[in-house]
């Protein structure tokens, strides 16, 4: 304690600038971990509570995936004699069209049973419908509001709101309005209750259930309900507590959790670089201190300890400060994730609370501490071994020897052959994972050599663009390799990391533009609800036999699709007619022959799945494979894998004829329309909604709006990674600004010597903007290479583990252009506070620094 | 004969005579058909009250029964109506015709504590529940509204479901007819049930009146019955889904 009072922080104190650049990489690290992470809690959460809130007294929940089931389920159930109350359950996210409400979750119940699960705790209503469930059951125009809700939109008893029924716009009658309580806060209170009988007809949803909320009778042991349960209703219904249908949404968002611990491992990853340096300056800066400390008896253990201590505090005040910000910048964060996962996986959540948790926020503060600790392990066992009688005298600076680099090459040549041979046996998860480890780090071992292979490479046409200035600016590069070499590292990691997404960026647009031209080639898409993910509202099988009869259509193609879960797993079923699916066009085939597939799916005699569906769940061509489905297990063999970018949990295309007879859902998300050649577009729209304006809720897209949109969406994806490139970027120029302060303050005397034999204050200015400028030079072009890398292994990691989507290979030659004049400019305006620092210190103090 | 069994014995004959006393009560009066007009009045702890209006057709033993319950008032709850099926070995089925939706649903009724419609009768309340479903035991005699009557406490006999786990009746001696209820959960009074107005209508005793009082949200429901008639000719298909669903 002592000692790190006594130098620690009298040094901490003099190099207060270096100390909070050094701190930045934890922060950022942090942040974005606790920012991240603590968004996709939120948003978790916030579902969560809003299932509990819903959930009221509720025990088990049985669902059969978004298709629902029948009426008569129902009554199957409450006729168990272990069950005290079972009700209906229909639940929908919507589009209200009031200003800033967004979407509302209408909960629609049977209310003359469902009071035995869910507290209505009504306020306010008409005198003839207050607390009165018949009339509320007998209008179907009820709707109850929460209090929140009422009050943010003016709205009070008999107000009327206007919902985008399936059978056009319909007003609706606030019945009641609910008080504040537990049920009234989920999802964030925008919530509303109907009846279920006339969700049906208003969502279109048939004579069909989505749910049934449930409640034992007393003494009965849950675990033996939910085993009979499970076997009176067969396997195509799930029967779980409501805390399950958390896991699934968390397995929808797991993509985005996962892209979280990436950015943020990364910054902590360019962060640790940064503590490396500025310890190991450090060291070299106070050996003739440690050498005073070990000269009147202090241990090398000591020493060791004192160094790591400091790593451990420095990293704690970072962490601290990364908690913080990453607190602050999780609410918006949350926002954007809430119409994210909406928009990609049609399951709208609201987050109004930031939720954080204290076990993250504890893993958060020990990750900064860790890695500081780590990233200061060498430079503190290098202060612990410093002698006691060189250090005491002046000038003798430790230099990075051959020896040590050729030590380095040669352990980075043994990781090389050892990665090469994992490239054999990369189908196994740990050996890949393990070859992408060695890889970074026998290209970090390498980064040193390089970095001065580079520097003096690039010494001539320096010294040729400024001969003065340039040659000493290559030349503290090659004199200080160990100086520099932590900087170069981090911004060689930076660029690495957004070439790789750049890459990846560019490759799932390629793939997905290839997609959309054989997937999405009708001329128009017809929908039920304004985000073609959503599928709260269906089109009635009728539907298409309107459509059918509007003169000018070539083709029509109905499609049905739904969640489901495959061994646990929300995959996405689509249904639809196969056969004139074929007569369009093929999707790329994977595995199998294209006409052959098609064929046998038309039949009913094979499924076709994605290419992510097979890689992520291991399911090859030929296999048979089962689905649940509410009549049953349906069980058929692989026709066919092909190229699909439907969903990120994997597709599985069925005939139509297949859905209808297994899910007895014959509703339809979306209708595919080829035109006559002798009808335009607009021409057909005209038609379409001079036959069902007014008759039905509907959404006519073009095959430009659905490109444009998921082209939307796409956009959106990549706008959260592109988080991770400005924070490596930005962690790496942190990286920049400390290797010069550390330079600087490193040449103090050696600047001070220029300057007294009349060197111009704008030639050193220039001198550290030159150095400035070749470090980013070299870090670019190790980062280019290093990206090369990178891609290969992101691309493999999206295949295996996050969307199972196979990308092609694709470098991103003109990002990795873009990023020269970035780089420069980027190392340019780190390079001016340093340089500014470097001329108008003191002269004389400068002379007399050691 | 030792004391024990004397009493063992006598409480036997106690316990046997409270039951016959209550199949005495449901023999006399009995009928085949009932047909009233009634009126539904709500009156809430806040003041807030309310009032409905409708028509009851009742055919069958007790027990076995099936009931037609049509609302004419108010306004939003006009020509909703409801089919209810008595069973003497469990509880009653109901459906209930909406004619805005044009479509019956059936009630669910697996937890019959709950109230009846913002009612301060449970769903349990309304039903007919046959003698062979409740223990009974005379605990004693108690005048109620002026009159003899005998206090007898029933409790449900094991496996048979109720939110009551006693219920108190007052059954007045003279006429055999039950005029006052107390019921217990978790032996707490939740309930009280009054029959008021008692006359003999069509040659059975009935009470034109009948007030439920909520003790825990002390809110009360008086149900008033008009043009009480008994053993009228009623169509058996009047008590069908299809006739539910005519809105006949």
């Amino acid at each position: 304690m002592k000692l790190l009072k006594l130098i620690s922080w009298q040094y901490v104190r003099k190099h207060l600038l270096r100390t909070v650049l050094t701190m930045a990489g934890i922060v950022l690290g942090v942040a974005v971990f606790v920012g991240m992470h603590t968004a996709n809690q939120s948003v978790l959460s916030a579902f969560t509570k809003t299932v509990d809130r819903i959930a009221g007294a509720t025990q088990l929940q049985i669902t059969a995936g978004e298709s629902g089931f029948d009426e008569e389920v129902l009554e199957r159930v409450q006729a168990l004699p272990n069950v005290r109350v079972a009700v209906p359950v229909i639940e929908a996210v919507v589009n209200l069209n009031l200003k800033s409400q967004g979407n509302i979750l209408v909960l629609a119940v049977d209310m003359t049973g469902d009071r035995g699960l869910r507290d209505y705790d009504l306020e306010a209503g008409d005198d003839t419908v207050i607390e009165d469930p018949l009339v509320f059951i007998a209008q179907p125009d009820s709707l109850m509001v929460t209090r929140e809700f009422a009050t943010a939109n003016g709205l009070v008893s008999n107000s009327k709101i206007t919902l985008a029924a399936m059978d056009g716009p319909r007003t609706f009658t606030v019945r009641g309005i609910m008080k504040s309580s537990g049920l009234t806060s989920a999802f964030g209170g925008n919530l509303a209750i109907m009846d279920i009988y006339a969700a049906q007809k208003v969502f279109g949803r048939g004579r069909k259930f989505d749910r049934i909320d449930l409640a034992a009778t007393e003494g009965t042991a849950l675990p033996e309900l939910q085993r009979q349960l499970s076997a009176m209703l067969g396997a195509g219904f799930e029967v779980e507590s409501p805390s399950a249908r958390g896991k699934q949404f968390e397995a929808l968002s797991s993509v985005y959790g996962m892209l979280a611990n990436i950015t943020s491992l990364f910054a902590l990853f360019i962060g640790m670089f940064i503590i490396y340096n500025s310890f190991a300056i450090a060291v070299t800066q106070r050996r003739s201190e440690i050498g005073i400390v070990r000269a009147l008896g202090a241990t090398r253990g000591q020493i060791q300890a004192l160094f790591l201590t400091e790593s451990a505090i420095l990293g704690l005040i970072g962490a601290s400060f990364g908690v913080l910000f990453g607190l602050l910048i999780a609410s918006g964060i949350s926002a954007s994730l809430g119409n994210f996962l909406g928009e990609i996986y049609g399951v709208a959540q609201r987050a109004a609370e930031v939720s954080s948790d204290p076990r993250l926020l504890l893993g958060a503060l020990l990750m900064g501490v860790v890695t500081s600790v780590i990233a200061a392990w060498i430079p503190a066992r290098a202060a612990a071994g410093v002698d006691p009688v060189q250090a005491l005298q002046k000038g003798r600076y430790q230099q990075l020897t051959k020896g040590e680099n050729r030590l380095r090459r040669q352990i980075a040549s043994a990781l090389f052959v050892i990665v090469f041979f994992c490239l054999f046996f990369a189908q196994n998860r740990i050996i890949f994972y393990s070859g992408y480890f060695l890889t970074v780090i026998a290209g970090l071992l390498l980064v040193p050599t390089v970095a001065l292979w580079l520097s003096k490479a690039i010494r001539p046409a320096m010294k040729f663009l400024r001969p003065v200035e340039g040659t000493l600016a290559a030349d503290s590069l090659i004199q200080s390799p160990r100086r520099t070499s932590g900087a170069v590292s981090a911004l060689a990691l930076s660029i690495a990391l957004v070439i790789s997404l750049g890459g990846m960026a560019r490759a799932s647009y390629n793939s997905i533009n290839e997609w959309m031209r054989i997937a999405l080639n009708p001329d128009m898409f017809l929908t039920a609800t304004q985000n073609i993910t959503d599928r709260s509202f269906r089109f009635p099988a009728s539907f298409g036999d309107e459509i059918r009869s509007i003169p000018g259509i070539r083709r029509m193609q109905l499609v049905r699709n739904a969640r489901l879960l495959y061994k646990g797993n929300p995959v996405m079923v689509v249904s639809v007619e196969i056969d004139k699916l074929a007569a369009e066009s093929f999707l790329p085939s994977v595995a199998g022959d294209s006409a052959t597939m098609y064929r046998l799916a038309a039949e009913g005699k094979g499924f076709l799945i994605s290419d992510n569906f097979a890689q992520l769940y291991g399911v090859k061509y030929n296999e048979l494979l089962s689905i649940n489905t509410p009549n049953g297990t349906l069980t058929l063999p692989v026709a066919g894998i092909v190229r699909d970018y439907s969903d990120q949990k994997g597709t599985v295309l069925i005939d139509r004829k297949m859905f209808i007879r297994y899910w007895n859902d014959d509703t339809i998300n979306i209708v595919r329309l080829y035109l006559e050649k002798n009808i335009t577009v607009p021409e057909m729209r005209a038609r379409i909604e001079e036959k069902l304006a007014g008759k039905t809720r509907l959404f006519i897209l073009t095959n430009q709006d659905l490109k444009s949109y998921i082209i939307k969406i796409t956009d959106q994806w990549f706008g959260l990674t592109y988080i991770q490139l400005a924070v490596a970027v930005l962690v790496a120029i942190l990286g920049i600004i400390n290797t010069l302060t550390v330079s600087i303050t490193d040449r103090r005397r050696e600047l001070g010597v220029l300057q007294a034999v009349g060197a111009l204050r704008g030639q050193v200015r220039r001198t550290i903007w030159l150095e400035a400028i070749a470090i980013g030079i070299i870090g670019l072009a190790i980062g280019l290479a290093f990206g090369c890398v990178a891609l290969y292994y992101s691309l493999e990691m999206a295949a295996r583990d996050i969307s199972g989507l196979r990308l092609d290979y694709t470098y991103p030659w003109s990002m990795a252009a873009g990023l020269f004049p970035v780089i420069v400019g980027a190392a340019l305006i780190a390079a001016l506070g340093p340089a500014e620092q470097a001329v108008r210190g003191n002269l004389v103090e400068a002379l007399e620094y050691e | 004969m030792s004391k024990l069994t004397v009493i063992v014995f006598a409480a036997a004959i106690f316990a046997q005579d409270a039951k016959q006393i209550v199949e005495e009560s449901q023999r006399r009066h009995r009928s085949t058909t009932q047909q009233y007009e009634g009126v539904l009045q709500v009156f809430n702890p806040n003041g807030r009250n309310s009032e409905k209006r409708w028509q009851f057709f009742r055919s069958g033993n007790y027990g076995e029964s099936r009931a037609l319950l049509r609302f004419v008032s108010p306004r939003e709850v006009k020509g909703v109506a409801l089919l209810i099926v008595n069973h003497a070995d469990r509880a009653s089925d109901q459906w209930m015709w909406l004619p805005e939706l044009q479509r019956d649903r059936r009630v669910a009724l697996q937890d019959r504590s709950t109230r009846f419609f913002g009612t301060d009768f449970s769903y349990e309340d309304l039903e007919e529940r046959d003698v062979n479903q409740s223990d009974f035991k005379l605990i004693g005699e108690e005048a109620a509204d002026g009159q003899a009557c005998w206090k007898i406490e029933s409790t449900p006999k094991k496996g048979k479901s109720s939110q009551y786990n006693r219920v108190v009746m007052w059954i007045r001696k003279d006429i055999y007819f039950p005029v006052q209820y107390e019921m217990y959960a978790k032996n707490q009074l939740v309930r009280t049930l009054h029959y008021k107005r008692v006359e003999k209508v069509s040659g059975v005793w009935s009470a034109l009146e009948m007030e439920m009082f909520d003790v825990k949200r002390k809110g009360r429901t008086v149900l008033k019955s008009d043009k009480l008639r008994y053993n009228i000719p009623l169509k058996d298909e009047l008590f069908t889904l299809q006739s539910l669903r005519r809105g006949e």
